[in-house]
């Protein structure tokens, strides 16, 4: 018998197609055998501006052009490759160092190949994307080169070729085309093509096969003044040798292997969820999983393993005999392991001294109780899914500086301290630690290894100066990741092209006016704080013949503007929203929209979105319709303006009669929302007032709530709760809608009990209704800032609203969404692109109606809402303690929390939180007593108190500067008790 | 389904035919020697996107394809000695122990239901009987010792399931089960399985590189698999005996003559250089794993008629029925006679003798089937 096997060779085109073969494990567990083919081409350009041949034959687009090369033709030289040189990196060359790519002194004219970017991707996701803002930053000069697709640079993998080798090969391969393509030129100079590289073995193969290749340390040398940038090289890379010398024994457990921990959370034996430090107490964390109700508590060091808070891990539950309660002590990272020493790694055992007797106090208190009931579950975590690391701003703990090491250039090991509590300590080797004391620097976390008590970290840059104003308000954007960049050229281009210039069209025949009601008749005007330029809503009422009135909600037009799926609409989907800073406002959209073609101001003619209402005089809805419309804002108020002028009764013009209507209609539907049962919550909300000329803070002021602010904030919700119904209406699968999510009640439940305890108060949480009402019961009559007390904590126990995408889920019948503040929120933006297509002015686009994207636009806006609150609170902290800098001022607080050795004191009038620490009180620290049921600190000794919950106390306010740390914050000393 | 389509030969060409391969030594119509096969074209690895692909193209012009997937499934659980406790933290250390102390025994089981197996045959109902069959026969040879569908085990918990997708390209011109088979073996030698990186009865989570992917039937045995020999996946031959004749590989026109015709399944296996036997013979065991006989076409080629009875020739009308009669009865030199009965025992243990016989045909076309590249 015979057999023959036809050969693939005998096809004429085998040459020019290759096969890219793998197998994809997908979610639900099936696993496929992908083939790929890949059809090679010639005709994809070096992009190098040098070179004539691929200019030809490059692609072109449909108007006949190719796209501009990118590579220059005179790139930078170094000192071994003077004649200049294009850089290709290899992975190992971005995961490692990326931050190095990003700086602005060097690394330009890069090639990056699509194996190292694909590869990338794999592998880390945010570099991906950081390298891929690289190549599309016109001014660094990076390239993406297709080399898999190009004849000449692929690669096929040999048998018996690891993927890492194959691709590697692929690399060297492109490298030494690159090369011989450039010298074919004929260019006078011909730039060396360099690979870059921290792979030793790959560098060793391009060596013997003659291709230009450096390792990132040795590259940075020979670039001038690289020794600043040395730094930037991460721990990991040079330490291959070293390694293997410091074989401290590990400190930390084990991580599971992936599979063992997928299987044991799809059993239900482990469990997964994102890791929470408590902000009081660096060594407690919490972790939310799916499968119980009340968060699980991981507790010491050892447990935590190497989480970081943010990651997504694995724990397992402990043994019931290992069950705690939640610390009810302070424990700060910087005061127990403050004269730790960065170099000594091989302490020895995990767990210091320290730590250990403050573990032991909590031992002890818990073993003195009788009562059971208290202990929590606790868990350990057993590995670390997805890390969430991103770049840190901190600064150097002086005290881990050793003295030897304030001068020279020799490498050292400090230690930085995170702005952020919840962030271990990160040990950090650096050449300029001089430089760098007492400056803000970001850095970010390498690696955790078993045998290292803390994170390795590696310097990024520095921020400048530490209390300067440029430095801390970039510190707040970078630890909020607030995206503050400039907008990009692709985005300005969106732009409609007159810029200021332009108008509302005159001929109503325009194209703009389709469909488009005149509204200039009416009389519109705006009210909002004082200097606000980017107005989104104006208002109007007028009464109707009928005996009813006729109100109007005027948003401005901003879907007009921005068009969907273009730069400019996928720049504001990632910003999210608007941040306002005390001094600084960082804008969703660029500033000619944001503040003069959207900004419905007055005395002009703009495109308006308009919902109408007719109200009965009892302020019911008796219709409601939408348009888009043309409209000319009379006048723009300030709240106090508005206000003045509606409590003048001199003032009898049609515009302040019709605000006046406005404001009785305003309390009437308030009236109205409290009685079905509505939440008034509360946060202590300040305002810094700044020196007009410097900006410099001078005072701060709580903010007076005037009777116009609950008039626009009545109809915005009356606007926000009518469009929710329109486009749920209109699209019930895809509407993008905002809800409160239902609190679990066991969140409440340790404000009830402290309400029940301390002042006798029922606290019901079985309903909206109940909540509201045992809310408005909890006041104090000599107190009125009591029931304030009690909404700032029920608030925090409430979850955060939250955009989501309306669908198969159940929701309460007072369904609401975001429709009045566009020009600073993306999802207002969605909302009036949802609501056009509802009401017929324009076809629904595809993005806003595959609900895939629109989840996925709602959590990142979900993110970016919560990071904007975020960064303006801290912005006012900041201000307040610089405007309390120097000045120390006795004001009135409340017991907030009380722990066993301190207790945190809320002061209304800045809206600030502080610590006061038993060791504040007095000198020597004065022994105490607490009482956890009836949430009573009892101090003895130096000086004798009692502390309560919600106790008012004098308390004076000063500005600190903690010498050792560096560190500005407001610090709080006990006066007197009340 | 007929086993072949209607031969298009007179009864005196049958007679002749029968005749011709009566004699010893037979002599076949295109000149083979009885055990020789006529030469096939094989090929592997056509069907890029399954885990294994073979295509095999017979001389008479028929050919085949096999396509084989394999999907991760969940074993179903039951209560008893192999229920499964997943064990966390502290237990595992036991549990390794455990398992080193049943090392020994193969503690792998197979289900017959992981194999799915479809046959289709232009023209016919997927329905069609026939069909049904060829699968039934297939795949009873596939899976008739147990070893097979053990190679499919993952671990407690989980296991392959085999889909393989048999397809005729041609018109079905001779029985197709030799043919069919002999592809789906080689098919399966081609299928690779993505390589398992999981331990334990965890969810398996498998290596993303292809190249790595170990073969179903691997070149040279394993130690990580407890099956000690190169097994190789079993092949379904039609052999037929004329008279005293055994034949192998009998094309349409020597089957439309058969006396008997079977479909032997065997096995082949090297025994591996390690193992326990006290002497390793060289070359493959081969075992027996069935047995079926084929209705040989030649049972319904309507028998020749005599001269002398034959109407056609100016017989009497009315002495027709009687003729006919003897003529059923009779043979006559010449004259095509259905054959009638079954096989004899001593033909049909020659047969068996021959098919198993060391270094005999099977081992040929085993050896064939090994040489194809596996690409």
């Amino acid at each position: 018998m015979a057999s023959l096997k036809r050969s693939l060779d005998s096809d004429p085109f085998a040459a020019n197609i290759s096969s890219k073969v793998y197998v994809r494990s997908t979610k639900s567990g099936k696993v496929q055998k992908i083939v790929r083919e890949v059809y090679l081409r010639q005709d994809i350009p070096c992009s190098s501006r040098l070179c004539q041949s691929c200019l030809k034959t490059a692609p072109r687009d449909a108007a006949g052009r190719p796209s501009p090369f990118v590579l220059s033709e005179a790139p930078a030289g170094t000192s071994v490759f003077p004649q200049g040189h294009y850089l290709v990196p290899d992975t190992n060359a971005f995961l490692t160092a990326m931050d190095l790519f990003e700086q602005s002194a060097a690394f330009y004219d890069v090639v990056v190949l699509q194996i190292v970017l694909e590869e990338l991707r794999n592998r880390s996701l945010p570099l991906y994307n950081r390298l891929i803002s690289l190549t599309k930053s016109e001014d660094k000069r990076f390239y993406v080169f297709f080399n898999e697709f190009r004849l000449e640079t692929h690669v096929a993998r040999q048998e018996g070729e690891s993927v890492n080798d194959r691709n590697d090969r692929a690399v060297r391969k492109a490298v030494a085309w690159y090369g011989q393509h450039l010298t074919r030129t004929g260019a006078k100079k011909v730039p060396a093509v360099v690979m870059l590289s921290n792979d030793r073995d790959n560098l060793r193969k391009a060596k013997q096969e003659g291709i230009p290749a450096c390792s990132l340390t040795e590259y940075v040398k020979q670039l001038k003044d690289g020794e600043a940038l040395l730094d930037m090289i991460p721990e990991a890379e040079d330490q291959d040798g070293i390694k293997e010398k410091r074989v401290g024994a590990p400190l930390y457990p084990e991580y599971f292997s992936m599979s063992k921990m997928m299987t044991g959370v799809k059993n239900g034996l482990l469990h997964q969820g994102i890791f929470n430090v408590s902000p009081y107490n660096y060594l407690e964390g919490s972790i939310r999983v799916p499968a119980f109700p009340k968060p699980l508590l991981i507790l010491g060091r050892e447990n935590i393993n190497r989480a970081v808070d943010g990651d997504l891990v694995v724990v397992e539950v402990l043994p019931k005999d290992q069950w705690k309660e939640p610390s009810t002590q302070v424990i700060e990272e910087d005061a127990i392991t403050k004269n730790e020493n960065p170099d000594a790694e091989d302490a020895g055992d995990l767990v210091s001294q320290k730590e250990r007797k403050a573990l032991q106090e909590e031992v002890k208190r818990t073993h003195s109780k009788t009562t059971e009931g208290h202990a929590q579950p606790t868990a350990r975590v057993v590995g670390v899914v997805k890390r969430n690391w991103r770049q840190y701003v901190g600064h150097i703990d002086q005290s881990s500086i050793s003295q030897s090491s304030q001068q020279g250039r020799k490498q050292d090991t400090v230690f930085v301290i995170p702005m952020d509590k919840k962030i271990p300590k990160i040990r950090l080797r650096t050449r300029q630690v001089a430089e760098l004391i007492g400056k803000r620097i970001l850095v970010t976390i390498d690696a955790w290894d078993r045998s290292s008590r803390q994170p390795m970290g590696h310097f990024v840059r520095s921020l400048g100066e530490l209390e300067t104003k440029a430095a801390e308000t970039e510190a707040l954007l970078l630890e909020y990741d607030v995206q503050y960049r400039p907008f990009p050229k692709t985005v300005l281009d969106c732009l409609p092209k007159e810029g200021h210039d332009w108008k509302v069209p005159q001929s109503m025949d325009d194209p703009g006016w389709r469909d488009r009601e005149d509204l200039r008749g009416l009389l519109i005007c705006s009210i909002d704080p004082i200097g606000c330029q980017d107005i989104d809503d104006a208002l109007h009422s007028r009464p109707l013949p009928n005996g009813n009135i006729e109100v109007g909600v005027h948003i401005a037009d901003v879907s007009h503007f921005v068009k969907p799926n273009n730069a400019m609409d996928t720049e504001a989907s990632i910003r999210g929203t608007t941040v306002y800073l005390v001094d600084k406002r960082i804008d969703m959209l660029p500033m000619l929209l944001g503040t003069d073609l959207c900004s419905l101001k007055p005395y002009v003619e703009r495109y308006a979105f308009s919902v109408l209402w007719e109200l009965s005089p009892d302020a019911d809805i008796v219709n409601v319709r939408f348009t888009k419309s043309v409209i000319k804002s009379r006048e723009a108020f300030s709240y106090e303006q508005a206000q003045l002028r509606v409590d003048d009764d001199s003032q009898q013009d049609e515009l302040t009669k019709s605000i006046r209507t406005l404001l009785a209609l305003s309390r009437k539907l308030k009236q109205k929302r409290m009685d079905a049962g509505a939440l008034s919550l509360s946060s202590p909300e300040v305002k810094v007032q700044m020196e007009s000329e410097t900006s410099d803070p001078i005072d701060v002021k709580t903010k007076v709530h005037l009777d116009t602010m609950s008039l626009v904030e009545e109809f915005m919700l009356l606007a926000n709760v009518s469009v929710a119904r329109k486009i749920h209406e209109a699209f019930p699968q895809t509407a993008i809608l905002r809800r409160h999510g239902a609190p679990p009640k066991t969140n409440f439940d340790e404000l009830a009990n402290q309400l029940r305890v301390k002042r006798g108060l029922d606290f019901s949480v079985e309903s909206s209704r109940a909540l509201a009402d045992s809310l408005d019961a909890c006041v104090d009559p000599n107190e009125p800032f009591f029931n304030t007390l009690v909404r700032i904590m029920a608030t925090r126990c409430m979850m955060a609203a939250e955009y989501f995408c309306s669908g198969t889920q159940a929701y309460p019948d007072e369904i609401y969404t975001h429709f009045t503040s566009p020009i600073r929120r993306y999802a207002d933006l969605a909302a009036h692109r949802q609501l056009a297509a509802a009401i017929g002015y324009e076809t629904v686009d595809p993005s806003s109606r595959s609900r895939g994207r629109l989840e996925a636009v709602c959590r990142n806006i979900n993110v970016r809402h919560r990071n904007a609150q975020l960064a303006g609170r801290a912005s006012i902290a900041y201000y307040v303690g610089q405007a309390l800098r120097g000045k120390a001022t006795e004001e009135d607080g409340f017991v907030l929390k009380i722990f066993s050795n301190g207790f945190v004191v809320i002061v209304p009038r800045f809206g600030i939180e502080g610590l006061i620490r038993l060791r504040d009180l007095a000198e020597p620290e004065p022994a105490a007593e607490y009482d956890a049921e009836t949430y009573t600190l009892k101090t003895t000794g130096s000086r004798e108190l009692t502390v309560e919950l919600f106790q008012k106390v004098r308390v004076r306010v000063t500005d600190q500067k903690d010498e050792t740390t560096g560190k500005r914050g407001v610090k709080m000393e006990l006066v007197s008790v009340y | 389904m007929a086993s072949s389509q209607h031969v298009l030969l007179s009864p005196a060409e049958l007679a002749y035919l029968h005749d011709s391969l009566s004699l010893t030594p037979p002599i076949r119509p295109d000149g083979r020697s009885p055990a020789q096969f006529r030469p096939l074209v094989a090929e592997t690895g056509i069907l890029p996107g399954t885990n294994g692909s073979a295509r095999i193209c017979f001389a008479d012009g028929t050919e085949a394809i096999v396509g084989v997937k394999a999907e991760v499934e969940r074993t179903a659980q039951r209560a008893g000695d192999d229920t499964v406790y997943l064990e966390g933290g502290e237990g595992d250390e036991e549990d390794v122990e455990d398992g080193e102390a049943r090392e020994g025994e193969d503690k792998r089981k197979g289900d017959s239901a992981w194999v799915e197996m479809t046959v289709e045959i232009p023209g016919l109902r997927d329905d069609d009987s026939g069909t049904a069959f060829l699968a039934a026969m297939l795949s009873e040879a596939l899976l008739a010792d147990g070893e097979f569908a053990k190679r499919l085990w993952i671990n407690r918990r989980f296991h392959w399931k085999l889909y393989l997708d048999i397809i005729l390209i041609s018109p079905p011109l001779s029985y197709p089960l030799p043919l069919l088979s002999l592809t789906t073996h080689l098919a399966l030698l081609s299928t690779r399985l993505p390589r398992l990186k999981s331990e334990g009865d965890e969810d398996p989570f498998f290596d993303d590189d292809w190249a790595a992917a170990p073969y179903l039937f691997p070149r040279t045995p394993t130690t990580t698999t407890t099956i000690a020999t190169t097994a190789r996946p079993p092949i379904t031959l039609l052999v037929m005996a004329v008279g005293n004749n055994i034949i192998f590989d009998p094309s349409k026109e020597e089957l439309a003559v058969a006396d008997v015709a079977l479909a032997v399944s065997v096995t082949g296996s090297t025994a591996a250089p390690h193992a326990d036997d006290a002497e390793p013979e060289p070359g493959r065991s081969l075992r027996l794993l069935s047995i079926r006989t084929i209705d040989p076409p030649s049972r319904l080629t309507p028998p020749g008629v005599a001269n002398a009875a034959n109407s056609a020739y100016g017989a009497a009308g009315t002495q027709k029925m009687l003729e006919a009669a003897t003529a059923e009865v009779e043979a006559v030199e010449g004259v095509w006679k259905a054959p009638r009965g079954g096989a004899k025992r001593v033909v049909l243990g020659a047969l068996v003798q021959k098919v198993l016989e060391r270094g005999g045909v099977v081992d040929e076309v085993l050896d064939a089937l090994e040489g194809v590249d596996l690409g």
